[in-house]
């Protein structure tokens, strides 16, 4: 499958319009944050830690709510709707930095659940898409092993597999690899550059520079809760426009 | 012996081997310390041997068995005491089941995003907690029973579960909130709503941490279903009440009355480790 790119603004998927977001002490994560992610466009979005990266990725499926601002996903607003917090939380899946993968169920089953329960997909249905997913993921044999069993790269990509199970139309990736021993960073990266080539929309924290360069489509450098920078990857790693994104990308890379 | 074995034997050899045995062998202190429980349990049996003995007290275990088992025209009856038994389990488990139901509910309850649900779950807990349970039953009998109709046995079930429901909720609560937040954060990223979310992640994890502790609950509900004896249940202990009353067997019957709550308060704490080791492990 080929990327099918439109020109930037042309079809947002992720239209995040002013949003403000302060955590009680008062930390502000989000100040006046905007920024849209088109349609199988890949976002990679970089800063130092604190600078509201996470909180950004939280609020796109509503797991933090914003103080103020617009989140709109694939045409639906995310307010206090619970309805409609639910149907976006369909179209976008989740990869967290540590996991989570429910620990009382094997593998497959973890990938079953939301296809069962959310998709209504019958119990066949369901199985016969998660043994496709592993295998996707390499990791077929493993479908009735427990998640304790197996290491924190294969731990990673079962969760993957199950994000991926409600085909959802925009991934999250937050700090995927962050929890990972280097030797297993690879394997994990792999899986997603796989889906980015099959057109996968994915917003992607990380601190994987590598990856950033070779993925993203776009990169936005984050700064205390505000978007300092955005550019393509080679122009944004080469010429930064910014002084603060130059001192950044100096002390990481 | 000569006399050098013998200093050998005092001064070297000896007390090596009472080093060896203290230090080594942890059996062997062991073995003293049963030794002293069976001479401070003998010096107790006999000085309330002695006491009763003063007290002109006429043991008549003899006619004790007759109360549990008697055989009538070659069928085997119960007796009041068995009797009474069966109530007291029968009191339990159905308390049991109430009250872990009530737990569970009060426990989401507390955990619900309702400022009121919060409030009622609070005042319910400190008011529970805070009355003795005696007290409660004498209110539940006195008071409500009345008011809603209810008989004897369900008034005892009834305030037995909602004092046991009160704990059994904060066990209930401690287990759900020990499941980490990823895992309402990944159900919730997967869609699941909050039912699904507590149905198929939540709670299957905090079953867990819940079952054992709520196990060594049912314990104690075992030994409060006593107190319903004080509104007329006949369970265990007011059979014995009442055999004492017609017969003045005082201390054989509370000697077995006793007995029993203790096999089968053993029973349940020996499941209840079971139940932990086997979540332990699981």
């Amino acid at each position: 499958m080929n990327k099918q790119k439109t020109p930037a603004g042309n079809d947002p998927i992720i239209d995040v319009r002013r949003i403000c977001k302060t955590y009680p002490g008062p930390v502000i994560a989000l100040d006046d944050f905007s920024i849209t992610v088109d349609r199988g466009e890949v976002l990679v979005v970089i800063g130092p830690s604190g600078s509201g990266k996470s909180t950004f990725l939280r609020c796109l499926n509503g797991l933090e709510e914003v103080d103020s601002g617009e989140i709109i996903i694939d045409g639906i607003p995310l307010d206090e709707d619970e309805k409609k917090r639910l149907q976006i939380r369909r179209e976008v899946g989740m990869v967290f930095q540590s996991f989570n993968l429910f620990p009382h169920l094997t593998v497959r089953k973890n990938i079953d659940l939301a296809q069962r329960l959310v998709r209504k997909k019958s119990r066949i249905e369901a199985l016969e898409f998660s043994l496709h997913l592993l295998d996707q993921v390499g990791l077929a044999d493993m479908a009735d092993r427990y998640p304790h069993q197996l290491s924190g790269g294969q731990q990673q990509r079962v969760a993957i597999a199950r994000a991926l199970a409600m085909m959802p139309a925009v991934m999250l990736f937050d700090e995927a690899t962050s929890a990972l021993d280097p030797e297993m960073i690879g394997e994990v990266l792999d899986v997603m550059r796989g889906l980015a080539r099959r057109g996968m929309t994915m917003v992607v924290v990380t601190h994987e520079m590598g990856f950033a360069r070779e993925v993203s489509d776009r990169i936005a450098f984050m700064e205390e809760g505000r978007l300092v920078e955005e550019g393509c990857g080679e122009v944004f790693f080469s010429h930064p426009e910014r002084l603060r994104t130059k001192e950044f990308l100096r002390q990481i890379l | 012996m000569s006399t050098a074995d013998r200093c050998a034997w005092r001064l070297e050899i000896g007390p090596a081997l009472l080093v060896y045995m203290k230090k080594r062998r942890p059996g062997f202190a062991r073995y003293v310390d049963v030794a002293k429980f069976i001479l401070v349990l003998a010096a107790c049996g006999y000085l309330i041997f002695r006491g009763s003995e003063q007290l002109g007290y006429n043991w008549h275990w003899q006619s004790i068995p007759g109360y549990l088992f008697t055989v009538h025209e070659g069928h085997l009856q119960i007796g009041p005491i068995t009797a009474g038994l069966l109530i007291t389990l029968e009191i339990t488990f159905f308390s049991l089941l109430l009250s872990a139901l009530v737990g569970f509910a009060v426990a989401l309850l507390r955990l619900s995003g309702s400022f009121v649900g919060r409030l009622l779950a609070m005042i319910y807990l400190e008011t529970i907690r805070n009355t003795p349970l005696l007290v409660q039953i004498f209110f539940l009998y006195f008071v409500m029973a009345p008011i809603l109709d209810i008989g004897r046995f369900a008034t005892a079930v009834l305030a037995l579960s909602f004092f046991e429901g009160a704990y059994a909720s904060e066990i209930i609560r401690s287990g759900i909130v020990a499941v980490p937040v990823g895992q309402w954060e990944a159900s919730h990223a997967l869609g699941l709503n909050r039912f699904d979310t507590y149905r198929a992640v939540i709670i299957p994890q905090a079953i867990r941490r819940i079952l054992p502790p709520l196990t060594s609950q049912a314990v104690s509900l075992l030994k409060d279903s006593a107190l319903v004896s004080t509104i007329a249940v006949y369970d265990l202990t007011m059979e014995g009440r009442t055999i004492i009353a017609e017969t003045f067997l005082t201390f054989e019957v509370w000697f077995t009355v006793a007995a029993i709550y203790l096999v089968l308060a053993l029973v349940m704490s020996f499941a209840a480790d079971q139940a932990k080791s086997y979540f332990q492990t699981a």
